[in-house]
């Protein structure tokens, strides 16, 4: 009666009451082909995304990342439309590769856009932004970063402005509306081309997401494309290498033309908006991103209109002559900007003193240092500058209802008791790589505790409630690299956890080809899952189908063989037993080196993705197609929740106990299930309790399933108790 | 022209995209300006999600600036998929009395700390309809869970017609529903969940309470012990000491629920309830032929076919997850025996076994059958005695407090689950045993004291598997019980 639990190889059909029907990006890609005159409407980013076609670009590249993944996504499917205009699309392996895609840009008038997700991906381009920056371009270089600020970010909290000020590239931040950010888009490109020099436009995430309208153009077939090729390469010129002595030429050139050309060209396109206010001794200097939230703020004080405004939608460079023009005959001005070092106020004092403007500058005094400028902050802000610069405006109505609101929250906090239990990001019903933490939970319950270095990725949810597994994060596939100097002194190995996207990205080189090359002793699971997953299962060279020609490019395992890895598993995830106890092997062979195990098991929402619908036709056709899904015997659970903290699976719940002897509630698997088994596999594995089933429903069943059902239930009728 | 504004609080899953789609839409339709933002987390299903929208009420009213941040004090209506999810917008200032109406759903659906408690941890519902009712200007609360399993739809779709049934936006329901079919996704059921959610705003349907029934044991020719119990204990305590006797009687047989009767003979009246919750419990404690009962008995299947929503006419076949090792089978030998195979190197075996095949279930049945062997086993044996010792440590608690009494009762509740499960339960159990209520009878420690500290050492036992809180716990009983006993040798 012992027989293999492999669940997933059955297709089933999940009935699930809390599923979000996947976007399809046919709206979207309907949007793109919207000509002169027609309305779009859409997200911010898809706005950006039309932008640049009606801009004329001829190549476009990326690497996903919320909140820009979008861009490369929807252009992944409007291939036809690509193909008419003659645009080519790379879907890069990381930044670095994309940013490098600009450098052809540099001998040739192209425009081209790129996209990422800043600081990190900025700080995976650094290199390439440099060499990039440095020579210059003669066709329009736009670089589309997701500023991955504030609340819902996922990543450190530092400011793209740093890059644009050290490498020299402009830096736009448009004011969230459609209209303002399509335009910004299409003059970046000639602001770019004007001064030969690559322009950045950062979008903060809810800007990304803002829905909006703008008047549509046509789209602009370039005129050096895929379609219409060069028939010979750029004549050779030295001074377009970032080599000695070209660059001191270039630091020059940056400084001396390229910068003066972007002051003058922001003025004579009016790219930063001047807005009039009755009070002309006050000012506010803003940058474009956060003008909204500013308004709304003037708005709530009322004095809305009330004070002139300084828009920058454009944050470097700054226009020494425009700031000081607005300063001029102000007694204070108040800049707000957002986040860590104060560049545009330091600038901006800076600007005023050489001139000896004498207008009081506030800023990171009234505003906080650090932090995004939600409504409220800047509010207090507000309320600070006002009391500070102009306490001749009545503020007191506004205070007082801003106080109000204040203690009606603390009221709330009064009623609630405490702060409310939270809802971290976890893996997904059915995750492939949940059942591999359950596994390392219970190698630690034999070993004790292992000093665990975790990467960026979906995987990077272990360090969260119900794992706590995972003492540190070092970027973006950098997991094994970041457990050189810890390996050594552990007596216990290290286990890095990386994913298939970090491997690609950067694991392979910094990680694996680092730790071979140095003899390092460790361990490293590589969650195969097909996709990067976290932003949305974009493909990647391992993806079993490319999406040119639905070939596989490259396989993991033969990668890591091919680099002289002898230690090598490959291990379905879900198996939790055999996982086990291939980690205790890694862990305590005699075997020196790196020894890596391919935790392998598909994306589970890629997947059901892809067999929902298939099943759905199969069920239509009258096909026979058994849904498995698993359950817990409420009578037999006992209520002490092990099967949760070994899993976390959001199917996995609990519920009122039905025993009317027993308080604890209950484990409990709702309808979300996808039968991916880990629950039993768990409950094997840690010998936890029998209360956990699978139930196998035969939909569509044939004669024959149901003849033997019957019989069965017949006889089963008879024996029960 | 002011915006009305809305924020919506959504878990990953709950559709809270494509209702901000279906706003925005119908919000077009009519002409009005309207824009929306997210922060919509990763691509994982669970976390929280947050939308906000601004829709100018009037037409041609473009150019006002709309907002992409929620401000606290200016939200004219909050939408929450879920109940904790409306207690954090109000935690987080945006709901108030002066304005708000908070749309939001009463079901609950546990973060992952509630879940992952050793007993029950989930936060206070009743303070969360506290905040609800005070700080919110008006309320549509209803289980839209619910509303959503009836009309075969998704919550989402529920929620937009709450939304539309609240008359807090200036769009007709004619341009909500045009919206759900211009998506063009599962139009039919998203139109019926709508028609739901509006119902219920309109206050035009009544929603069934969701019953979380218990369901009693049955049991025949215990009328006699039944009526026994009718006359020995207090009226209040009859559900619990009449649904022990049913119990046992289907666990075992009618002289192990006699049993039971005679061990609660002495309990005082004020605690018998408790004491009798816990001892059914522990007279039934969980062996092979208990989880056999309960997997062999007639309503499981049936329960089983309701739970996966299998369909009258589709078979089910059914696979138990076991593990025995050698604790399980020894629990079904004699006690000689099983010491010998106790002592023996530890092992499991998993077996898989498909109790819905004529084999199968007759393997199961033929150990349900087992329960006349029961009292002939070494687990009996052992159990027994510990029951006897501890209904011994209450009786002789009674005298000193009944407080110390009840909580020694309550103790018993870390004594569940099965194979190392239990074995921590019960390890635990042991420790606050030794370490407090044994000193307490033996008057090394005053009875309130104890009666305090045998609760918080049960929290502490259930804080966290590795036994860390307890440990801590007990060590600071330990001080103070020392420091009392200095104070007292002062004295």
């Amino acid at each position: 009666m012992l027989y293999s639990p492999v669940m997933l190889d059955q297709p089933q059909v999940p009935v699930t009451q809390r599923t979000n029907p996947e976007r399809s990006f046919k709206e979207e890609v309907r949007a793109l082909r919207l000509g002169n005159g027609e309305m779009f409407r859409g997200e911010g980013i898809l706005a950006v995304t039309k932008a640049i076609l009606q801009s004329g670009v001829a190549y476009v590249g990326g690497y996903q990342g919320a909140p820009v993944s979008h861009l490369v996504d929807v252009l992944v499917e409007s291939q036809d439309l690509l193909d008419e205009l003659g645009v080519h699309l790379e879907t890069c392996t990381n930044e670095a590769s994309a940013a490098a895609m600009l450098g052809a840009s540099i001998n040739y008038p192209m425009r081209g856009c790129v996209t990422w997700k800043s600081i990190v991906g900025t700080n995976v381009a650094a290199d390439a932004l440099s060499n990039l920056a440095s020579p210059g371009v003669i066709g329009g270089a736009l670089i589309v970063v997701g500023e991955d600020y504030g609340e819902g970010a996922s990543v450190i909290q530092e400011r793209t402005q740093a890059y644009a000020l050290k490498s020299s590239v402009w830096l736009m931040d448009p004011r969230p509306s459609l209209p303002t950010i399509v335009q910004c888009t299409e003059k970046a490109f000639e602001l770019s081309e004007a001064t030969n020099t690559p322009v950045m436009m950062e979008l903060r995430i809810r800007a990304c997401h803002v829905t909006g309208e703008f008047v549509a153009k046509d789209n602009k077939a370039p005129a050096v494309s895929r379609n219409r090729r060069l028939a010979n390469p750029a004549v050779h010129d030295y001074g377009r290498i970032s080599h000695p002595p070209s660059t001191y030429a270039h630091e020059k050139l940056k400084v001396e033309v390229r910068q003066p050309a972007a002051e003058r060209f922001i003025v004579a396109n009016g790219l930063n908006e001047f807005f009039p206010g009755e009070r002309s001794d006050l000012g506010i200097i803003v940058q474009g991103g956060i003008t909204n939230v500013l308004v709304r703020g003037l708005d709530r004080l009322e004095v809305g209109g009330k004070v002139p405004m300084l828009v920058l939608n454009v944050t470097h460079p700054l226009v020494p002559g425009q700031i000081a023009d607005f300063c001029k005959g102000k007694r204070a001005v108040l800049v707000v900007e957002e986040g860590a070092p104060d560049y545009i106020e330091q600038s901006i004092h800076a600007c005023l003193r050489k001139r000896d403007i004498d207008t009081r500058i506030y800023g990171k005094d009234v505003l906080p240092m650090a932090g995004e400028y939600t409504a409220e902050v800047l509010t207090e802000g507000l309320l600070e500058f006002f009391a500070r610069a102009a306490n001749d405006i009545d503020l007191s109505g506004p205070r007082e209802r801003f106080e109000a609101a204040k203690a009606g929250r603390a009221e709330a906090h009064r009623i609630l008791g405490g702060p409310l239990p939270l809802r971290p990001p976890g893996f997904c019903v059915g995750c492939p790589e949940r059942p591999v933490f359950s596994a390392i939970k219970l190698l630690e319950r034999e070993v004790g505790k292992v000093h665990i270095s975790s990467d960026i990725g979906c995987h990077s949810f272990a360090t969260l409630a119900p794992f706590n597994l995972g003492n540190s994060i070092l970027g973006f596939g950098m997991s094994l690299a970041a457990a050189g100097a810890v390996a050594p002194v552990m007596e216990k190995r290290t286990i890095s956890v990386m994913g298939d996207g970090g491997f690609w990205h950067n694991g392979l080189l910094s990680g694996v080809a680092s730790s071979m090359f140095n003899r390092g002793d460790r361990v490293l699971v590589i969650m195969q899952n097909g996709y990067t997953s976290a932003t949305g299962a974009q493909f990647i060279p391992n993806t079993a189908g490319n999406r040119r020609d639905g070939q596989t490019t490259s396989d993991i395992a033969a990668t890591l063989k091919a680099m002289g890895v002898s230690w090598l598993r490959t291990i379905r995830t879900y198996n939790v037993g055999t996982m086990l106890k291939t980690l205790r092997e890694a862990m305590s062979t005699d075997e020196k080196g790196l020894k890596v195990i391919v935790a392998d098991g598909e994306c589970q929402l890629a997947r059901q993705r892809r067999v929902r619908p298939q099943i759905a036709a199969d069920l239509r056709a009258g096909k026979r197609v058994v849904r498995t899904r698993f359950g817990v015997d409420d009578e037999v659970c006992t209520g002490d929740h092990s099967c949760i903290r070994l899993s976390g699976c959001p199917s996995l719940v609990v519920k009122p106990s039905p025993d009317p002897l027993r308080t604890d509630p209950v484990a409990h698997v709702n309808n979300g299930c996808v039968g991916c088994g880990l629950c039993g596999e768990v409950a094997d594995a840690a010998v936890l309790c029998p209360s956990f089933y699978k139930a196998d429903i035969v939909q569509n069943a044939t004669w024959w399933d149901r003849l033997v059902w019957k019989l069965r239930s017949k006889v089963i009728g008879a024996l029960a108790c | 022209m002011k915006p009305i504004t809305i924020l919506v609080g959504a878990l990953g899953g709950d559709g809270g995209g494509v209702l901000c789609d279906w706003i925005v839409a119908a919000a077009h339709s009519q002409g009005l300006d309207v824009q929306a933002t997210q922060i919509p987390g990763v691509a994982q299903r669970t976390g929280a999600t947050t939308y906000y929208l601004e829709v100018v009420p009037s037409r041609g009213s473009h150019g006002t600036v709309l907002a992409l941040n929620p401000a606290i004090g200016e939200v004219d209506v909050a939408l929450a998929t879920e109940l904790l999810e409306a207690g954090r917008m109000i935690f987080n200032g945006f709901v108030t009395p002066d304005r708000t109406t908070l749309i939001a759903s009463t079901h609950r659906v546990l973060a992952i700390s509630e879940r992952s408690a050793m007993g029950d941890g989930s936060f206070d519902v009743g303070r969360l309809l506290r905040a609800v009712k005070e700080r919110s200007q008006a309320q549509i609360l209803f289980d839209m869970d619910q509303a959503a399993e009836e009309s075969g739809g998704v919550i989402n779709a529920v929620l937009l017609g709450a939304l539309a049934g609240s008359g807090r936006l200036p769009i007709p329901d004619a341009a909500f529903e045009t919206a759900i079919r211009e998506g063009g996704k599962a139009v039919d059921t998203n139109l019926a969940a709508f028609a739901f959610g509006r119902g219920h705003a309109r206050g035009e349907l009544e929603q069934a309470v969701r019953e979380h029934r218990k369901r009693q044991t049955a049991a025949q020719g215990v009328e006699d012990l039944i009526a026994r119990a009718r006359r020995s204990f207090p009226a209040a305590s009859l559900d619990v000491v009449e649904e022990g006797i049913r119990r046992l009687a289907a666990y075992q047989d009618r002289r192990y629920a006699a049993l039971f009767l005679d061990r609660l003979a002495g309990i005082d009246a004020a605690i018998v309830r408790e004491v009798a919750r816990h001892l059914a419990v522990r007279m039934s404690y969980e062996d092979v032929i208990r989880v056999a009962q309960a997997k062999t008995s007639r309503e499981r299947l049936e329960r089983v076919r309701a739970e996966v929503r299998a369909k009258p006419h589709e078979p089910v076949g059914i696979t138990e997850h076991f593990k025995p090792g050698n604790e399980e089978i020894a629990a079904m030998l004699p006690p000689k025996l099983a010491r010998w195979l106790l002592a023996q190197p530890k092992f499991h075996f998993p077996m898989h076994l498909r109790s819905t095949t004529i084999w199968g279930f007759a393997r199961l049945r033929l150990l349900a059958g087992l329960r006349w062997w029961r009292p002939y086993t070494w687990r009996y044996v052992e159990e027994q005695a510990q029951i006897e010792a501890w209904l011994g440590q209450i009786a002789a608690a009674q005298a000193l407090s009944l407080d110390l009494a009840r909580e020694i009762a309550e103790a018993a509740r870390l004594i569940k689950g099965y194979g190392d499960t239990h074995k921590r339960g019960l390890g635990n159990y042991r420790r606050i045993t030794d370490e407090i209520i044994a000193p307490a009878l033996a008057g090394r420690m005053p009875a309130r004291q104890a009666a305090d500290a045998v609760a918080n050492a049960r929290v502490a036992a259930l804080a966290d598997p590795e036994g860390d809180a307890l440990g801590r716990t007990l060590t600071a009983v330990a001080a103070a019980a020392g420091i009392t006993t200095m104070r007292h040798a002062a004295e």
